[in-house]
């Protein structure tokens, strides 16, 4: 049941990016409409620090990041294995970009925990 | 093309030919043919071969739609030959050629052999635990019509290829298993008297399975009897989901009924109603 699972998980990460960038959209993008604030004023860099230092935000800035990079890599591999490849090539895609997918996961990870545990002047 | 006039009844026909004994490239080659009301390409060919080029080469056998034999691409479809009236086409010139997604064996002969190991790969039978009981049946298994009509379209299924020669993402992906195969497992699987709903699902949870379709519909528009595979493929993928998360079909749950004894018993203790009308 692996492919099955694979691609079961794929669909399942739809929900989760719509609820979760539709939040990321309502805090930066639509703060004026959901915080009676200006998108300059949620987009400078002292807000976002303030924000970055909830543990729920946190949390769901990490959920978005999985949902989104295994949503995107999934299908970007579908449309790589479509191709002619020979099966060395397909063992490369599928490292590769599970490869790709853990550093950029683990990049996100630092970014958000940095803004999580900034201090400042620290 | 143009759209052909009602009275006329000289058409062209464009064949693509090919020898692979000659060695030449495949070309296309053209016969004018004159046409009447209700004739099938098939018959056309016929006439070529007969009165123009005796070496064109095809495959058919029934005439009427049921061996799936004369499958070709005409006028850039793929279609049964023998279940396509030439004026219906429309057009003047009509371009015949050999299926495409399949090799060319030669002229409008395809390759079937992707179309038979694909259906044999997905274990195309009704599989039970005990294979006596498969080789020397003692009793028959219920199945209510409730129970056939999950899966009934799929059976009508002729094997005529026509699906995958449609399929877009064949044509890019030889190794997908491909409508016709994965309607068929759905076929099975759906069929209360299976017991192998594991080993078949087993055998397509792969890459190449029914997660590859990209839900085009070519293969449902193709199909000369009405199945409709781009449907029993997201089918298959509810099954193995369900199956996959707990929630599948383990095992038959089919009742075995009726021993064929009593039934034969049943048959010879028949009496017939006492006659009402006297002769």
């Amino acid at each position: 049941m692996r492919e099955t699972r694979l691609w079961s998980l794929h669909l399942l990460a739809i929900p989760i990016i719509f609820v979760l960038l539709g939040m990321h959209l309502a805090i930066m993008h639509y703060a004026p409409v959901f915080y009676g604030m200006s998108v300059d004023k949620a987009r400078e860099f002292g807000t976002m620090i303030e924000r970055g230092k909830s543990v729920v935000q946190f949390v769901l800035y990490i959920l978005l990041l999985i949902a989104g990079l295994y949503h995107g890599l999934y299908g970007l591999r579908g449309i790589l294995r479509e191709l002619p490849l020979t099966p060395t090539l397909i063992k490369v895609v599928d490292i590769g970009i599970l490869t790709f997918g853990l550093l950029i996961f683990a990049l996100g990870t630092y970014v958000t925990w940095w803004t999580f545990s900034f201090k400042a002047g620290g | 093309m143009t759209t052909a006039p009602t009275t006329s009844r000289e058409l062209t026909f464009r064949v693509r030919r090919f020898d692979p004994d000659t060695g030449s490239a495949p070309h296309w080659d053209s016969y004018t043919v004159n046409v009447a009301e209700g004739m099938t390409v098939l018959e056309a060919l016929h006439q070529i071969k007969a009165e123009k080029e005796p070496t064109l080469a095809w495959r058919s056998s029934c005439r009427m739609g049921v061996c799936g034999s004369c499958g070709m691409f005409i006028n850039d479809l793929p279609r049964l030959a023998c279940q396509t009236q030439v004026l219906h086409l429309g057009t003047h010139v009509i371009t015949v050629a050999p299926l495409p997604n399949y090799p060319n064996v030669k002229d409008l002969v395809p390759n079937l052999e992707p179309l038979i190991e694909k259906h044999a790969a997905i274990k195309p039978f009704i599989i039970h635990p005990n294979s006596q009981e498969v080789d020397e049946p003692t009793g028959e298994f219920l199945q209510i019509a409730e129970e056939r009509e999950a899966f009934s379209q799929f059976t009508y299924c002729i094997k005529c290829g026509l699906c995958l020669a449609a399929c877009p993402t064949v044509a890019t992906d030889p190794l997908f298993l491909g409508p016709q195969a994965l309607a068929q497992a759905y076929r099975y699987t759906a069929d209360n008297r299976d017991c192998g709903v594991e080993e078949r699902l087993e055998s397509i949870d792969m890459f190449h399975g029914p997660y590859q379709c990209h839900m085009a519909g070519a293969c449902s528009v193709a199909c000369p009897k009405g199945v409709d595979p781009a449907f029993g493929i997201q089918l298959l993928k509810r099954t193995l989901v369900l199956d996959s998360i707990g929630f599948g079909k383990k095992k038959s749950s089919v009742a075995k009924v009726s021993p064929l004894a009593d039934v034969v018993k049943a048959i010879e203790e028949f009496a017939p109603p006492p006659r009402t009308v006297s002769q």
